[in-house]
């Protein structure tokens, strides 16, 4: 449905310099008037970005409302000796989301980006969160490890990360999980 | 007048998106290289998907031709991705190093990305614009079917 009212109102914005450019008189419109459209239709482009932005929280409040969301996210430190593979994450062992990660998403996360693996819905009381990492570390060696939490789930919104980070000593990745305060 | 006149053309673009297909399930999987590719990291460019098996006759072929077609036109933006169904990943390799083939295969032995794409009759050629849309589905090819898809192929390029 969202994505369906962006469509349209990218075809209208879209539509935009089509109009501009199929006026019939052009010799005679004045540099002015273009320019004021060119700004009219710049200023509907940034208010059509507002609105999917303004509608895509809107989806994840009514689909995900902060009473029972949970959020489960990847993050990797630079220094990690650890080329990530894939991340299969099992909530309450029921498996939600098994993410292959390419060179490029891999490169993201060593640059400081979070990868947002799940997003769901859990009711309250205690839920156990188990993920299983599989990767090269150094020299080519096959890492499967797997990590464990236990989630509290209250009345906010959880959100809990899975940190790579590298141990420069013993040159071994290290997985980490955390719940975000 | 000027709203209306948007909403019209909106509504048109609306139906000539609708008309161009569409838009191709994205997918990650892992090449007989063990490198991991997914589509949607093709955004921009025109895709070939080529599905393929060991046990289809007719697919050998056009691995072949979609590798000359590669190195025609991959300076131009076009990619071509095997997607193997064998549940075997060494005869898969195997059989593209004897090929020749020098883009990626990916292994599909779960099948869950040729169910997506319907591939039950291989091989199975899917053309993907820079948009992300499904343009064409193409099964084994003769003379005058590769003479359309190249026109297809190199419209699709020229977007």
């Amino acid at each position: 449905m969202r994505s369906a009212i962006i469509s349209f109102l990218a075809g209208i914005v879209m539509s935009m310099p089509v109009l501009a450019g199929d006026t019939t008189e052009p010799a005679a419109e004045p540099a002015v008037g273009r320019s004021a459209l060119d700004s009219e239709v710049q200023s509907l482009r940034r208010e059509v970005v507002d609105l999917n932005r303004d509608l895509f929280m809107l989806e994840e409040d009514l689909l995900f409302p902060a009473s029972t969301q949970v959020a489960v996210f990847v993050s990797m430190d630079s220094s990690t000796f650890f080329a990530l593979d894939s991340v299969q994450l099992k909530v309450d062992d029921k498996e939600v989301a098994n993410y292959l990660y390419t060179a490029r998403e891999q490169d993201a996360l060593k640059r400081g980006g979070v990868h947002r693996l799940w997003l769901g819905n859990l009711k309250a009381g205690e839920h156990e969160v188990v993920a299983f990492f599989t990767g090269q570390g150094t020299h080519e060696r096959d890492y499967k490890r797997g990590t464990t939490l236990k989630v509290e789930k209250s009345v906010g919104a959880k959100y809990v990360e899975l940190k790579i980070s590298g141990k420069v000593s013993k040159l071994q990745p290290e997985f980490v999980v955390r719940v975000w305060e | 007048m000027r709203l209306l006149l948007a909403a019209t053309v909106a509504a048109i673009s609306l139906a000539a998106t609708a008309a161009e297909g569409p838009t191709a399930p994205d997918f990650a999987l892992t090449s007989t290289s063990g490198t991991n590719y997914r589509l949607s990291e093709y955004r921009g460019e025109v895709v070939a998907l080529v599905f393929w098996a060991s046990w289809c006759g007719d697919c050998r072929r056009e691995l072949e031709r979609f590798e000359r077609l590669r190195r025609t036109y991959g300076s131009v933006g076009f990619n071509v991705l095997g997607v193997n169904l064998d549940p075997e990943p060494e005869r898969a390799a195997a059989i593209a190093g004897a090929a020749g083939i020098g883009y990626p295969v990916l292994l599909d032995s779960g099948k869950d990305v040729s169910k997506n794409y319907r591939a039950d009759d291989l091989p199975l050629i899917v053309l993907i614009d820079r948009r992300g849309a499904i343009r064409a589905r193409h099964q084994a090819l003769d003379e005058r079917e590769e003479r359309g898809l190249l026109v297809s192929l190199r419209d699709l390029i020229d977007e």
